[in-house]
């Protein structure tokens, strides 16, 4: 009996625990298998797609939005719009992730707390913020010191860009400062050369040849999609014309990949290359004697007034750049010069690229002035398919500024960032200056900074002086989307609007040779968070200051202000409102004919179609507009011998020493599509992108060819110390043939500290090896000049902490969800 | 009624009737290890298949392994003692029990192996619901389920005379016994029936054997991918799978002879005969091996020689040349000699070598492959987490247990076959050698 | 019935990766972790393979590296729906090979036997972190976890095109149906269209002399066509 219960018990319990595990594995199966952690609320109502400008890159491509139910569902491009033709890029394809980022700043954030970190940041209403810094900003105007506020902007472009701009004239500053300087060095050159400061336009489309100098023509140019539309044009191999693409650099580039040869180069001698070949045209007789002839000075020597010779580019040439010296320095053969200059003369285009990497890497003012003046050689300025400048959209100039009172005494005031003061007076902005006249308080103090855009922290050669240069400055207002380091070290955050949900007006965008206005209208009616636009807060700002600063706007709100820019536009009477690819050809012929067929007769109809279709336009270029394209004090293309001898034999531009065994290695900077110009890493989709050539992803790594790996004892795939005298970062180090010997290559983008979950502690950032080595002549910090070390180094340079968050960005749902720090 | 007095064999059921302490520890330690395959199997389903050390392109690793290698042990038992049956081989009576247990038991752990390695388990029904006649996978299932029946039957069929023994003893569990010893009583009508079924279920299994390990090769080899599209897979898994089985019999009989004392029914001979088998199998092994590797090395496609290279002399060859040494070296030294295979210690050693060598053969049949796929892939590396190796060693260690259990109940030994033996083998067999011979003169007078 | 088909003109292709992205937008990919990527698991539908040459490999010629799109190659003769134990990837009735969410089991089968390697498994649960899951397309359902999915040839525009096509009372016509991918490509490297039709831009872009396909050695048919004057391809 006794054993009979003991077995009951024992059954009892065998079946409850059975029943249990069984339940339990049951509830685990079926939570298992559920698809996705929140309850996903699908959209209903009607579908439309709405016209829109993507402001994630200065491209300006015109986008088409998929929209079910008022809601974003497919970012696309729009078929009408010139730029991007229906095509986009891989970021503004991931729009979507930027608009519905978890981690946008949800309202106007005050700090009050330590730098640096979310947590210091309380909500306020945009009463508040406007009250504070309205009111601030109006005392320090009253006190008649408005020179103390300083506009750093980053990327940002179209009506924002101008509308700041105007305010921070109008309130009486000339301390309007770009963070982005990557054209600087092109238009820099176009200027010297042509007497137009433009960014210069390559004819891609039409050309049969491309010399390309380390340009990330194909990766990071201007205008990417509208780059790699001309690209597909140029392999138009249908019609039995495909165009060779030559690619000179020291680090195949995705440009490089896309080429038909990779010649690799020394490091930093694309540009004494570039002149190798202008020497053996010139010996051989291949150049464009008429262009020099009729349209250019500098070639040939001259004896000049005062009985100074000045030499003329053939003698530097035949001096400087014999074709044994340029294989010397460049390391490419002899054979290779002579062959690329040939097929160069003999094509029916040819075109010369300069060296621009990327939004942020403008490349070396010597070489830029060498591909102007091999240009200039081959006869290519302003021809089809050759380098043209582009023109202007004719939007009439906002009334001028009242040339007295306090506004215009401020803005004759000298700029903190001494632009000027250079040698050569064309650098625009230099914020590595400003932060050390900030740091000074010389000439005059900092009370106000205005960030528009701008992450100053993390894309300045020297980014520490920046940081130290922040905490001196009474008041830091960051208008910013994304919670960036520079925002985070702010005292107030404005959230801005996302491109979908303001009204915008984007001109020609760099890199087009036709004029161009692409209206957006706001996709979304409200904004998902609590946030404005850049335009809408300055006009605010405008309104609490008062008196002159208020009036200096042509009308009151955004939308108000497209309409009487594109009232502008109705005036100038040319152009046409986007259309097919039909309308296209068609409004090209009948202007080309010199008639003008509009399809609209009134500025009400230009304002609707502009809405309707994405913008106005005018596809045609006249070619040979002499007047227009060189505007030299000559009336002439300027070969500018001088300077390139001058700069040529500048210190610290590279040699031709034998760098395999020489411990400092020349450090190559380049930005990969997915995160030029410094944005990216914040959309998930993004980092996944880095460089499809191999495998390192969600990280910056370095590259270094294996006998440089061999010779320094690094190995491949392990952490590696780069060190330069002005700082070090930690990178995963890649073994690869793709860089040449003795030099290390590292991609630019990574490394912030802030910027939502995704971007925040991704990688490393390579400008903290910059330090202040400038151009000689442009004032641009020198990328080319950095020297670094390597040593094999533990792992990446994290704190456990920073390393978990990083993880935690998406390693599980549960993770992601303890993150949120934001949402309330 | 059967005689329930045993004389000799008496010590053949002292493992079920009076079981030990050292029974029951081993038990629960085996218990314990199989309980923390649970654990690892809910992380998994926690966390699904990311659980595991798969990615792309390696999307199969220690789990199909696994179910490769545990199929093939199963060849063990059925496969051999059918043979040995219909050999009339007599040596086989006190091993073939032990072996075919082996069969039944471990193919539960091979279709397990492929359960664990589903992403989605609750789905496993669609293999009936929806199954697809085409996939090599399905004939794997029906061929597998046959296998088990017909393994289940040809372990059953011998035991009811010794599950009737048991009943008749009236010990513990006597209903039990009852219940599976299906009335037999032992009349000669019973006895004929039975042997007439176990011959035609020992023919009947060998083909089904034969095509499950075929079956299990083609899974790999009717794909297109690099050293796994073979024409010789089919036989080439087919003698792995018997030279495994083979060393797993050898093992299981050297533990229950020194576990149940049973020395007096396992002797040298039976570990010298198999160990002869183990040996022709590992001379065929080799062969075959040599022939498929040689194969690829003169077709030198390159997309095969990538996986060949990484194999021999690139990442995998660690593994390549431990499994050469460990399925061809170590055991043809042992077997080839005359002393070291008439020793428990030695064919044992070669065995426990064979197992390993030729886990690894799965290992490196199903990895490398994958790992080189004919398109550049970001080179993945396969390390498995724990996650996979808690459920091998749970796997390994529950077949032990289930198999420690099965003594318990039932002898391992079979107890008729043995009397059986002991009454008329000497007989038959003396018979049989006559008639092999020509008839003897009358001796002269 | 059509054959559809894509041409991919690799002398334009300039590897920007907007096809990837394009895909994963409209498909509803679930970006992938940092932690993913590092384990092999990030899920892409169309990915860029890399073909290097150096040295030895490039016999003499400059190095170079080519870059390939490679999406599913639908091919004809595909060696991946004849191994799938439950009929869970078929070719369906427009000769698309199709992948049924709902009934895999998981075992990746599928995955081993493509020779492309360009079915991916579902290794996570697919997260959308508030409110992200906003921008969903609900043209695609998101796949659960533990199932493999691949390249549908954006099977879902092509029912689209087929009711519209239908409401207008017209045949389907080149162009109506194009997958994001091609639709989106900047330097339109790709194409898509009817195989079989004379008059499809696909079809006389794949009668080109610089035309080749991936692993056509194996029989598998693929209807990606490959456009280069180079040899890139092929064997590994």
């Amino acid at each position: 009996m006794k054993m009979e219960r003991r077995r009951f018990m024992g059954l009892v319990l065998g079946a409850t625990s059975g029943a249990a595990v069984g339940l339990s594995a049951g509830h685990l199966l079926a939570r298992t298998f559920a698809t996705a952690d929140s309850p996903y609320d699908p959209p209903g109502g009607v579908e439309a797609l709405r016209l829109s400008v993507c402001s994630l890159c200065p491209g300006g491509c015109g986008v088409q939005v998929r929209c079910i139910g008022g809601r974003p569902v497919k970012v696309g491009g729009n078929p009408r719009h010139p730029v991007s033709g229906g095509r986009l890029c891989p970021k503004g394809l991931a729009a979507l992730q930027s608009l519905y980022h978890p981690d946008r700043i949800p309202a106007p954030m005050r700090r009050k707390g330590d730098r640096g970190s979310l947590a210091s940041f309380e909500r306020r209403t945009w009463e508040e913020a406007f009250a504070e810094i309205g009111g601030s900003l109006r005392s320090i105007r009253e006190k008649g010191k408005p020179e103390s506020v300083v506009l750093l902007r980053g990327g940002a472009l179209g009506l924002g860009a101008r509308v700041g701009s105007r305010f921070l004239s109008a309130f009486g500053s000339p301390n309007e400062v770009r963070l982005d300087r990557g054209d600087e060095a092109a238009a820099l050159a176009t200027s010297l050369t042509q007497g137009v400061k433009a960014v210069p336009v390559y004819d891609l489309s039409a050309t049969d040849y491309v010399l390309s100098l380390g340009s990330g023509l194909l990766e990071a140019s201007g205008s990417p999609v509208a780059t790699a539309r001309a690209f597909g044009e140029f392999r138009q191999v249908r019609t039995g014309r495909r165009g060779k693409f030559v690619q000179v650099e020291s680090r195949l580039s995705m440009t490089g990949a896309a080429a038909d040869e990779w010649i690799a180069v020394n490091p930093g001698t694309e540009g004494v290359f570039a002149l190798g070949i202008a020497s053996v045209l010139v010996n051989e007789d291949l150049y464009d004697r008429d262009f020099l002839a009729s349209h250019a000075v500098g070639f040939d020597s001259v004896h000049g007034t005062d009985g100074e010779p000045a030499m003329g580019l053939r003698a530097l040439l035949g001096r400087e750049f014999n074709l044994e010296r340029v294989a010397l320095e460049t390391g490419v053969s002899v054979n290779v010069i002579l062959r690329v200059a040939r097929e160069l003369h003999a094509a029916r285009a040819s075109l010369v690229v300069g060296p621009r990497r990327g939004p942020l890497l403008p490349g070396s003012l010597f070489d830029h002035l060498a591909a102007q003046a091999l240009n200039a050689l081959i006869g290519n300025i302003d021809k089809e398919g050759g380098v043209l400048v582009a023109e202007e959209t004719p939007i009439p100039p906002w009334a001028p500024l009242a040339a007295k009172g306090r506004g215009a005494d401020g803005r004759r005031r000298p700029r903190l960032d001494s632009v000027g003061k250079h040698p050569l007076p064309f650098a625009c902005s230099d914020p590595e200056a400003l932060a050390e006249a900030m740091l000074s308080r010389k000439p005059y103090p900092v009370e106000v900074l205005l960030l528009q855009d701008a992450d100053p922290l993390v894309f300045t050669a020297t980014p520490s002086r920046f940081g130290q240069a922040l905490e001196r400055i009474p008041l830091v207002v960051a208008i910013s989307a994304f919670p960036s380091e520079t925002a985070l070290a702010s005292d107030w955050i404005l959230p801005e609007a996302h491109f979908l949900e303001r009204w915008d007006l984007h001109t020609t965008p760099p890199g087009i040779s036709f004029p161009l206005a692409s209206v957006a209208k706001p996709v979304l009616e409200q904004p998902l968070v609590d946030a404005r636009s850049a335009v809408d807060i300055f006009l605010e700002l405008a309104r609490r200051v008062g008196g002159e600063v208020a009036s200096a706007f042509p009308a009151g709100d955004a939308p108000a202000l497209i309409r009487h820019d594109l009232d502008g536009i109705f005036a100038a009477q040319r152009g046409a409102v986007m259309g097919t690819t039909f309308d296209e050809a068609w409004v090209r012929m009948m202007e080309g004919a010199g008639w003008w067929a509009p399809g609209y007769r009134t500025a009400e109809e230009l304002w609707q179609g502009a809405l309707d279709s994405g913008g106005w336009w005018d596809p045609f270029y006249d070619h040979g507009e002499w007047a227009r394209v060189l505007k030299t004090p000559s009336g002439r293309f300027d070969l500018r011998p001088g300077l390139l001898k001058e700069l040529a034999q500048a210190p610290g531009r590279p040699g031709s020493d034998d760098r395999k065994v020489v411990p400092d290695l020349p450090l190559l900077l380049f930005e990969p599509l997915s995160i030029a110009g410094g944005f990216g890493a914040e959309l998930p989709f993004l980092p996944a992108l880095l460089d499809p050539g191999h495998e390192e992803r969600w990280e910056t790594w370095a590259e270094i060819h294996p006998e440089t790996a061999k010779i320094h004892g690094i190995k491949d795939k392990g952490w590696v110390r780069v060190r330069s005298t002005a700082g070090s970062v930690v990178v995963r180090c890649l073994v690869t043939w793709r860089v040449v010997p003795g030099a290390v290559a590292i991609p630019v983008g990574l490394g912030k500290r802030g910027g939502g979950r995704w971007a925040r502690y991704m990688g490393a950032n390579p400008f903290r090896l910059l330090g202040g080595e400038r151009d000689s002549r442009s004032g641009l910090p020198d990328f080319q000049a950095t020297r670094v070390r390597l040593e094999a180094a533990q792992g990446p340079e994290m704190g456990p902490g920073a390393l978990a968050a990083w993880r935690g960005a998406g390693l599980s749902s549960r993770d992601l969800q303890n993150t949120q720090v934001f949402r309330s | 009624m059967v005689n329930p007095d045993l004389g000799q064999e008496e010590r053949l059921l002292r493992p079920i009737e009076s079981p030990t302490r050292a029974f029951t520890i081993f038990i629960s330690v085996l218990f314990v290890l199989s309980a923390w395959g649970f654990v690892a199997w809910m992380a998994q389903l926690r966390r699904g298949l990311a659980a595991t050390g798969m990615n792309v392109p390696i999307y199969w690793g220690l789990y199909i392994t696994n179910f490769v290698f545990f199929i093939g042990i199963s060849h063990a038992g059925t496969l051999i003692s059918a043979i040995l049956r219909l050999a009339h081989a007599e040596w086989r009576r006190s091993i073939t029990r032990a072996a075919e247990v082996i069969t039944v038991l471990v193919l539960f752990f091979g279709m397990g192996s492929i359960l664990l390695d589903l992403g989605r388990p609750d789905r496993v029904l669609n293999v009936i619901l929806h199954g697809n006649f085409h996939s090599p996978l399905l004939w794997d299932v029906v061929s597998v389920s046959c296998y088990l029946t017909a393994s289940t039957v040809y372990l059953f069929l011998p035991l009811i005379p010794d599950i009737a023994i048991l009943r008749d003893r009236q010990g513990p569990h006597a209903a039990f016994y009852r219940l599976l010893a299906l009335g037999w009583t032992g009349t000669a009508r019973q006895q004929h029936l039975l042997e007439k079924t176990i011959s035609m279920m020992a023919v009947l299994v060998i083909p089904v054997a034969v095509s499950v390990h075929t079956v299990v090769s083609w899974v790999f080899a009717m794909t297109v991918q690099p050293m796994w599209h073979s024409t010789i897979f089919g036989p080439y898994f087919v003698v792995g799978a018997i030279f495994s089985g083979i060393g797993a019999i050898i093992i299981g009989m050297a533990l229950i002879r020194r576990a149940y004392h049973l020395e007096e029914y396992l002797k040298p001979i039976h570990f010298n005969n198999l160990g002869l088998l183990l040996l022709v199998m590992c001379l065929l092994w080799f062969y075959f091996t040599f022939a498929e590797f040689l194969t690829t090395y003169y077709g030198a496609d390159p997309s095969h020689m990538t996986v060949f290279l990484s194999k021999t002399e690139g990442e995998f060859s660690h593994l390549f040349w431990t499994m050469f040494v460990a399925c061809f070296l170590i055991p043809f030294v042992l077997l080839a000699n005359n002393r070291t295979r008439w020793t428990v210690w030695g064919t044992v050693t070669a065995s426990v070598s064979v197992e390993i060598g030729m886990w690894l053969e799965r290992y490196l049949i199903v990895v490398p492959s994958l790992s080189r796929p004919r398109l550049p892939m970001e080179a993945a590396k396969y390390s498995p987490s724990w996650v996979e190796w808690s459920l091998f060693l749970a796997f390994a260690s529950a077949f032990v247990l289930l198999y420690a259990l099965f003594t318990r109940f039932f002898p391992i030994i079979s107890i008729w076959e043995i009397r059986e033996g002991r009454a008329h083998s000497a007989r038959e067999v003396s018979a049989r050698v006559e008639s092999y011979l020509p008839a003897a003169e009358e001796p002269a007078q | 019935m059509a054959r559809w088909g894509m041409v991919i003109d690799l002398d334009r292709c300039t590897a920007c990766q907007a096809c990837v992205v394009a895909c994963q937008v409209e498909n509803n990919i679930p970006p992938a972790s940092a932690d993913a990527a590092a384990r092999g698991r990030a899920l892409a539908w169309i990915r860029l393979v890399p073909f290097g040459k150096e040295g030895k490999e490039a016999g003499g010629e400059p190095p170079a590296l080519r870059l390939i799109p490679v999406p599913c190659m639908h091919c004809e003769h595909p060696p991946c729906t004849k191994v799938c134990p439950v009929q869970a990837t078929q070719v369906g009735d427009d000769g698309l090979v199709a992948q049924v969410y709902a009934r895999c089991i998981g075992c990746r089968y599928c995955t081993t036997a493509c020779p492309y390697t360009v079915r991916q498994f579902n290794w996570d649960r697919p997260v959308f972190p508030e409110p992200m899951e906003r921008g969903l397309s609900p043209d695609v359902s998101v796949r659960p976890r533990g199932v493999v999915e691949k390249c549908s040839f954006c099977h879902h525009r092509l029912q689209l095109a087929k009711d519209q096509a239908r409401l207008e009372g017209r045949p389907l016509q080149d162009g109506d149906y194009v997958p994001a991918c091609v639709e989106s490509c900047p330097p339109g490297a790709m194409a898509f269209g009817d195989l079989d039709d004379p008059r499809s831009t696909v079809s006389r872009l794949a009668q080109s002399h610089r035309a080749f396909r991936l692993l056509e050695e194996l029989g598998t048919h693929p209807k990606v066509v490959y456009l280069s004057k180079g040899e890139w391809g092929g064997e590994s």
